[in-house]
This record gives structure tokens, C-alpha cells and sequence, in this order.
């Protein structure tokens, strides 16, 4: 086991001036404060850099803005881990979502499953905008960051918890 | 899905065009087996960048139109900043210069391999998409995204930002990588040579549609190297060549009803843009090495034939992990960021090759540098005619086939063009019209 693999890994993803689109790289950054040395926290604007960046990894929580049509500033939270059942693939292909040339999260998630190095547990924190325009983040967005931060630790918690419950139930 | 029409023609949509960047519409209208109608819609709204410059500074519009595309914006930012420079009559170092080709290689490097691999090959290689593709290709996939990462990692350096770069600004950078930084990608960008050159003999070794078509080539050119970050002049397979301020005496811009992205005409004749034109332009600027796996492939000096534009893009991958190698190599630390620029009333034109085609700037603007004038003509744009030569062309061809194929084929007569409709303005509806002695609709198509 390498020194990536006993991490865990949280990744802001998102365009720091493209409106809500910054909430991942700002709980990020927030993010870097709380945590200790054990848990790595990267920024990342493509989606097709996750593939690599979560491999080795055993541990991921991604926090991205999202579009579901929920309130905006919602939080979701979406296992999307080698166990867990596979993402729509329409959220790959459909064009303009994501990311450039229509590689988006859902993209990267399967694309990683599919060579084998998604991580065992990993999700994706989404909080709900509401614009992707230039400028600043709107104030649905900005009253979430809180939660958010919370959430994004409660989720990794949670994901370190349930690989330390699975390999102690494989060693019983 | 199909609809069938009342004078028993047939409309055929496809929910999706995957893998183009950017939202558009495409009609296909056939009638006794001949093809009479095609148009490329391009539907997405105007995007007024041209008309929100207006009033802005000349210093802003590298970071401004950089903000038109996720994945070309150093060639908005090439151009801009040439345009501004060439009005206000300054000359950077050519250490700048130097710098601005190292940050485009990483652009090529981004959009190349994101195209080649994740986005064109699962045509050839029968596959809807990268995720069926990696199940059987994983050495191919983890290739094209160690690829693709080499390009991030430098226009990261370079450029502040993997995508919409910050490090841009007339007059040269705000900041020069270290030899330390540079070298730290070098063994990346290394070993992408090799990967790139042995993924030539990988694509040259598809099986190509047998299609050729002979519209104006157009591409900068430069004396001394491949075309990327600038040009000295505009050549054409036509014969015709001239300086770069020129452009505009020669290119015509025209509306036409069904697309909000303007068409473009070459010396009032319709013309191509992009990888095939700057190859066929330039195959004497390639490297050795480039060149050599030009003939193994043997695609020749020209290359007439859309489809094989994959093999052309993956010899220019190959072409700019050599040349960011090259100037890493070369690179020493001191050199001045910049050069200061003083505004200059007046009108000039800046362009670079984009990874998809030419695209070229003018700006006009006042003593003070105030913008007073703005236009901003990107490859797609230009191209949009000759998509749709190509896609009459395949459609006659292919006429025959059903109507689930006949999409298929069509859709990747476009994705030749690496498309980038968000650049032009999202989405493309592919709908075709049978009428007469067309073969009926077998399978309806979606995505």
C-alpha cells in the first residue's frame, strides 16, 4: 500500500469565475483549513483530469455544482464508488454538460470504473446552482458553503468509516 | 426518432450529436435517392462578445475572449494580443514569443488528445463512446489521458490555469516559468513524443471512408516553423498568399438564415480550415520525425480525404510534444515577463492556428486604447460551409444506407471537423428528409 492509498482524497471541481461554478474550489479551499495532513484537498477545472487524479486513491469526495431543477444551494449526495451501481451514461454523452467536449463527472466516473481505478469509496457532493455566468457566486450558493464544508467531512468520514467496516469484516 | 411526412418524405432526429463541443442542428433533405438540401443549424444564441469589447481597454481582450472556449482559449488570447501589438507598433523578445508557442503546445496537446482519443477513434473503431472503447482499448484510453494531463500540466505552468489561462497579457506574461518548473514536465512531455508517434501508426491503420473533396485549403504560415501561435501570412491551395493584415480584404463574413454563427467566404468561394489545411500547407515546417511518420502512414504531403484528418491531428500531437520539448530544452531563466505597451489609435489584425483552424481578430481603437471596433472570426465559423460540402457529399455517397447508418455516417463526417460549436455559439439535432424513391427508416436513432 503506497503513501496515496493510506490518503484520502477531496477535489473542488469547478471554474473559479464562472459563478456557482466556484462553490468546489472555494469549499476546497475552506476545506484545506480544517483538515489535517491525512486528508489531500486538490482543485481541479476538467473533469477528464479526475480519472487520474482520484486514482490510487481509496477514499474521494468530490464537491461540484450541479443542475438536478432542485432549489438552488440544495446539497446532494451521490455515491458513485467501485461498488456503487454505475452512473446514467446520458449524463456522459449529452453535449455541453460538465465540461468541455461533453466529458463531464458522470464521464470520468464510469470512464475510471471501466480501467479500473475509480476509488472504493467515492462521492459526489453536489450543491445546486443556480448560474454559471461570469462573475460571482449567487447567494443561494454562497449561504450553502457552510453545509457544504460540513457535509463534504461528514461524507468522508463516512467513506473512511465504511472501508475500515468492510475490511474488518473481511479479516472476521 | 422518424417522422413520416405528409408528401411521404421522412424526418429523421437524432436527440444528440455526442462528442462536438457545443449545441447546433443539422437538416438533410433527400429526394429520389438524391441529396437536395443540407444545413448546418447553429442554433445557440449569440454570444456578443464582439459588442460587449466595444468600450473596454485594449489590454482586456486576452482575458475576455479567452472566456469564449474551454478548450482553445490560447488561440483567442494569441490573436488578441497580436492584434494589439501589431496596433500599437511593438515587437515583444523573442524569449516572449518562445513562451506564447510553448503555451499553445499545451492547447494543441489538450484539444488533440481529448479529440483523437476520448472523441473521434470510437467511430473508427466502432464504439459509441470512450467508456465502451476503453473496455477493450484501457492501454489506449490511459495513453490519451496521460497524454492529455502532459497538455494541462504545462498550460498550468504557463498559462496560471489548465483551462481560460491567466498568465496572458499584451506585451508578453505576467509571469516566466523557471527552468526548474519546465524541466519538472519535461519527462512527461518526452514520453508523449514517442506515445504520439506510436499513435500515428495506430490511427493510420483504421478503415477510411473513400472521400475526398477540393475546397480552398487556408492556413497561416510561418518561415520558420509549423503554424501554431502565429504566422507571418495566409497561404492558400489556391495560389494566393498574403500578410496577415490582409485578412480581412480577403474574408467575408455573411449571415444565412438558419444559423446564428456567421458563414465565412474566401475570395467569395467556399473554404477549410483546420488540421488537413495547415498539413497540406506546412508539411515542409513539420520535423523530421513528423514527417517520417507522415510516409509510414502514407498519407502523402496533402491529404484530401476528411476522415483521415484523425491521422494529420495525431502527427501534430506528436509535432507539439516535440516542439514544447525543444523549447524547454532551450530555455534559460532572467528573461523579461514582458514588454510595455502604449496605446496607439489605430486598426490591426492578429491570428493563430487554433487547434480546429485559423482564427483571426481585428481590432479598431482610439488613442486612449478605448475599443471602438471588434471582430472575432473562429475556425467553425468559417468552416460551417465546407461541414456542410462534406456532409451533402456523405450523404450522397452513402445514400443507400439506412437511416440509423446514414446518421452515423454523417455524424462522423462532422466530428472530423472536431467541431466547436459553442466557439460559433451547443446540442446538434440531426434531421434528414427522405422523399421519393428513398429507402424507408429501418431504426430510429438517438442518443
Amino acid at each position: 500500500m503506497n503513501a496515496a492509498r493510506e490518503a484520502s482524497l477531496v477535489i473542488g471541481l469547478g471554474q473559479p469565475d464562472r459563478g456557482d461554478d466556484a462553490v468546489g474550489p472555494v469549499v476546497a479551499a475552506r476545506l484545506r483549513d480544517l483538515v489535517g495532513d491525512s486528508v489531500v484537498v486538490l482543485t481541479r477545472e476538467d473533469p477528464t483530469a479526475l480519472v487520474q487524479t482520484w486514482d490510487g486513491y481509496r477514499v474521494a469526495v468530490v464537491i461540484d455544482s450541479v443542475l438536478t431543477g432542485a432549489e438552488p444551494g440544495t446539497l446532494t449526495i451521490r455515491q458513485a464508488g467501485a461498488a456503487a451501481e454505475p452512473l446514467p451514461t446520458h449524463a456522459f454523452t449529452a453535449a455541453g454538460r460538465g465540461g468541455s467536449h461533453a466529458f463531464g463527472v458522470a464521464g470520468a466516473v464510469e470512464l475510471s470504473r471501466t480501467l479500473g481505478t475509480l476509488p472504493e469509496q467515492l462521492a459526489i457532493v453536489g450543491v445546486e446552482a443556480a448560474s454559471f455566468d461570469h462573475g460571482p457566486m449567487t447567494d443561494p450558493v454562497i449561504a450553502a458553503i457552510d453545509d457544504a464544508v460540513a457535509t463534504v467531512v461528514a461524507t468522508l468520514a463516512r467513506g473512511i468509516s465504511a472501508l475500515t467496516e468492510s475490511e474488518a469484516g473481511s479479516c472476521a | 426518432m422518424t417522422h413520416q411526412l405528409k408528401d411521404g418524405g421522412q424526418v429523421l432526429n437524432v436527440g444528440m450529436l455526442a462528442r462536438v463541443e457545443g449545441e447546433g442542428g443539422m437538416h438533410i433533405e433527400i429526394k429520389d435517392r438524391q441529396v437536395v438540401d443540407v444545413k448546418l443549424n447553429i442554433f445557440e444564441p449569440p454570444r456578443f462578445y464582439e459588442g460587449f469589447l466595444r468600450g473596454r481597454k485594449y489590454t482586456e481582450p486576452p482575458d475576455i475572449t479567452a472566456r469564449i472556449c474551454g478548450i482553445c482559449p490560447v488561440a483567442y488570447q494569441s490573436a488578441s494580443t497580436e492584434a494589439m501589438e501589431t496596433i500599437c507598433r511593438i515587437e515583444t523578445t523573442p524569449e516572449i514569443q518562445l513562451m506564447r508557442r510553448l503555451l499553445y503546445c499545451g492547447e494543441w496537446i489538450e484539444s488533440h488528445a481529448l479529440h483523437i482519443f476520448m472523441l473521434h477513434a470510437p467511430d473508427f473503431l466502432g464504439y459509441e463512446s470512450v467508456l465502451e472503447m476503453a473496455k477493450d482499448y484501457p492501454d489506449v484510453v490511459q495513453m490519451a489521458l496521460r497524454l492529455k494531463k502532459a497538455g494541462n500540466d504545462l498550460m498550468e505552468l504557463v498559462g496560471g490555469r489548465a483551462i481560460h489561462p491567466v498568465n496572458v497579457k499584451v506585451g508578453g506574461f505576467y509571469r516566466m516559468p523557471t527552468v526548474a518548473e519546465l524541466e519538472a514536465l519535461r519527462p512527461d512531455l518526452a514520453r508523449g513524443v514517442e506515445d504520439s508517434l506510436a499513435a500515428v501508426e495506430l490511427v493510420a491503420g483504421f478503415d477510411f471512408p473513400d472521400m475526398e473533396q477540393d475546397y480552398t485549403y487556408v492556413s497561416l504560415r510561418h518561415p520558420d516553423w509549423y503554424p501554431l501561435e502565429r504566422g507571418t501570412e495566409i497561404v492558400a491551395t489556391s495560389g494566393v498568399r498574403f500578410p496577415v493584415a490582409e485578412i480581412p480584404q480577403h474574408i467575408e463574413e455573411f449571415h444565412v438564415e438558419h444559423s446564428n454563427a456567421l458563414h465565412a467566404r474566401f475570395d467569395g468561394a467556399t473554404y477549410f480550415v483546420g488540421p488537413l489545411a495547415r498539413y497540406s500547407l506546412n508539411f515542409d515546417q513539420l520535423t523530421p520525425r513528423c514527417q517520417e511518420a507522415a510516409v509510414k502512414a502514407e498519407l502523402g504531403e496533402t491529404c484530401r480525404n476528411p476522415f483521415k484528418s484523425i491521422i494529420v491531428r495525431t502527427i501534430e500531437l506528436a509535432y507539439a510534444f516535440e516542439e514544447a520539448v525543444r523549447i524547454i530544452d532551450q530555455w534559460r531563466d532572467g528573461h523579461p515577463p514582458s514588454v510595455p505597451v502604449a496605446p496607439r489609435a489605430g486598426e490591426g489584425v492578429g491570428a493563430s492556428e487554433a487547434p480546429r483552424g485559423t482564427i483571426w481578430h481585428r481590432y479598431r481603437i482610439d488613442d486612449d486604447g478605448v475599443i471602438q471596433d471588434a471582430q472575432i472570426v473562429p475556425p467553425t465559423s468559417q468552416n460551417q460551409a465546407s461541414i456542410e460540402a462534406d456532409l451533402r457529399l456523405a450523404a450522397q455517397q452513402w445514400v443507400d444506407l439506412d437511416d440509423h447508418s446514414l446518421t452515423h455516417r454523417c455524424e462522423e463526417a462532422i466530428r472530423n471537423y472536431d467541431p466547436c460549436i459553442s466557439c460559433a455559439t451547443h446540442f446538434l439535432d440531426l434531421r434528414v428528409v427522405r422523399d421519393g424513391a428513398g429507402k424507408p427508416a429501418d431504426a430510429g436513432a438517438g442518443s
